[in-house]
């Protein structure tokens, strides 16, 4: 499969309007995405250090993401606290800061790693395809999606694995009509959640 | 023993909240002849209004200690290990009392606790009420032991535009917290027309589960002419500004190890609530220290 390695797509950058916190999950892991005012994205974890709320339940300052609970302020890239309003006299320690993850921005789509290995994809091209959501195992989503791009080249998909049995379908399409991937996409996920339902009936 | 007989229940393997008593229903709640379902520490009860008052019973059979104090109906699926707490506040003359209504909440019961001692938030979820910037800072306050167990944090000050339903205006109000028993807390806080009497608000959180819980409300307020459903009224609005937030704490369960969420100077009350549910040995609803904080 194409982006084999530990790069996965997480969002669209399109996901990413101005002021939003975009919300997703990859393998369990709760994240957050934004965009600072520079343009760049960050992909933190979704949980701010002080008492655990979503970050994605906040709001974008300019280059700052702050928290809904107590409207701690955390800088774009670092991730360091800068302003904590309870205190607003004192130096707030370093030890306070969110949990960035890796960060590429490539053809359209956004990208993050578990652990950072090697360089993110290059080379991709083509326009991005709606992220369809699969209640599967994200191991039987990806033998779908390479099945599809052995049977139709113009494709380049990656699968997103959110939890244990649920996944989504991230990709490119190079060539052809969007909406005809679409579809191709759509009959995939059918394929993959009758069949589910089929084991099911089995048992 | 009724808990070795039900031993699938998990609330059994928490002797602290399994031996306590807890508010099961608020009186206005219960009805004749029908059955109010509720559930505590994973054990479904069943209460109604029967010809000697309020009643409740285990869905299982098993046996139940009950009580009806304070407008609510309370329940101890053990052996009550203390007595109930007593609101000395409840018997004063004069005092408008109502209870909040009681609302459900998907998160640990002690976070709903800490939550209700947090002064950081006032200025934000509860803007323009409890707090508004640029009013946000939390004042230096005093936090210690709870004479006969617990926690008191004494000293604090906030300014708030609308205190409580008779304000007329904003002010710096005193305020002053007691956890008195695990999953029971109350603050006073300064009356806006008699500023040296203090309103009393107590919060009973009710562990449904390790991560469901039900947060009761008993406001006694000093008398300023404000009615019991204005009371009931400004409570709600404020309760329903925290569960959201409430319920995007992840874990929904409270840490308790030193580190596993960092507090400031602030946050001492927070500190000392999880330094005393420690001391407690709660384990229920908790991440106890030592555990791996799940995702």
């Amino acid at each position: 499969m194409s982006g084999r390695g530990p790069w996965v797509p997480v969002a669209a950058s399109a996901d990413l309007a101005p002021g939003h916190v975009y919300q997703t999950m990859l393998a369990g892991q709760g994240l957050a995405l934004w965009r600072g005012d520079d343009g760049a994205v960050n992909v933190w974890e979704d949980r701010c250090p002080h008492r655990g709320v979503r970050f994605s339940a906040g709001d974008v300052v300019g280059g700052e993401l702050r928290c809904v609970y107590h409207a701690w302020r955390f800088a774009a890239g670092s991730g360091a606290c800068t302003f904590i309003p309870a205190q607003p006299n004192a130096k707030v320690p370093r030890a306070i800061h969110a949990t960035p993850w890796p960060v590429a921005e490539v053809a359209g789509l956004v990208w993050t790693a578990l652990a950072a290995q090697g360089a993110p994809p290059a080379d991709l091209a083509g326009e991005v395809l709606r992220a369809l959501p699969v209640n599967r195992p994200a191991a039987a989503v990806a033998q779908e999606a390479a099945a599809l791009m052995a049977a139709h080249p113009a494709l380049r998909l990656f699968v997103q694995p959110l939890a244990a049995d649920r996944a989504v379908i991230r990709g490119l399409a190079a060539g052809v009509d969007i909406m005809a991937a679409d579809l191709l996409l759509e009959a995939a996920r059918r394929r993959l959640e009758d069949a589910a339902l089929m084991e099911a009936a089995a048992c | 023993m009724a808990e070795i007989l039900t031993g699938a229940a998990s609330g059994a393997r928490d002797p602290v909240l399994w031996n306590d008593w807890h508010v099961i229903a608020d009186l206005a709640a219960l009805r004749a002849g029908a059955d109010f379902a509720t559930t505590l520490l994973d054990v479904p009860l069943l209460a109604r209004l029967g010809a000697a008052g309020a009643q409740a019973r285990r869905a299982d059979g098993a046996p139940l200690h009950t009580e009806v104090a304070y407008g609510f109906l309370w329940a101890c699926l053990g052996a009550p290990a203390r007595p109930l707490i007593t609101i000395a506040e409840y018997a004063e003359a004069g005092r408008t009392i109502a209870t909040g209504g009681s609302v459900g909440v998907h998160v640990a019961a002690p976070r709903v606790v800490e939550n209700f001692l947090d002064l950081g938030h006032l200025g934000y979820v509860h803007v323009g009420y409890l707090g508004e910037e640029p009013e946000t800072m939390v004042h230096p306050y005093r936090v210690g032991p709870l004479e006969g167990g617990g926690v008191l944090a004494t000293g604090c000050k906030v300014y708030q535009p609308v205190a409580s339903p008779a304000a007329q205006g904003g002010y710096m109000v005193d305020y002053q917290y007691c956890v008195v028993r695990p999953l029971i807390t109350c603050l006073h806080k300064a009356n806006p027309v008699a500023r040296d009497a203090w309103d009393v608000i107590y919060l009973f959180v009710q562990p449904v589960s390790e991560e469901r819980s039900i947060a009761h409300t008993l406001m006694l307020f000093a008398p300023d002419g404000t009615q019991p459903a204005d009371l009931r009224r400004f409570q709600q609005l404020i309760f329903l500004q925290d569960k959201p937030i409430l319920e995007n704490q992840t874990p929904r369960r409270l840490p308790l190890a030193d580190g596993a969420e960092l507090p400031i100077a602030a946050d001492s009350t927070s500190v000392a609530y999880r330094r005393y549910l420690v001391a407690e040995g709660l384990a229920y609803g908790v991440i106890p220290a030592g555990a791996r904080v799940a995702a």
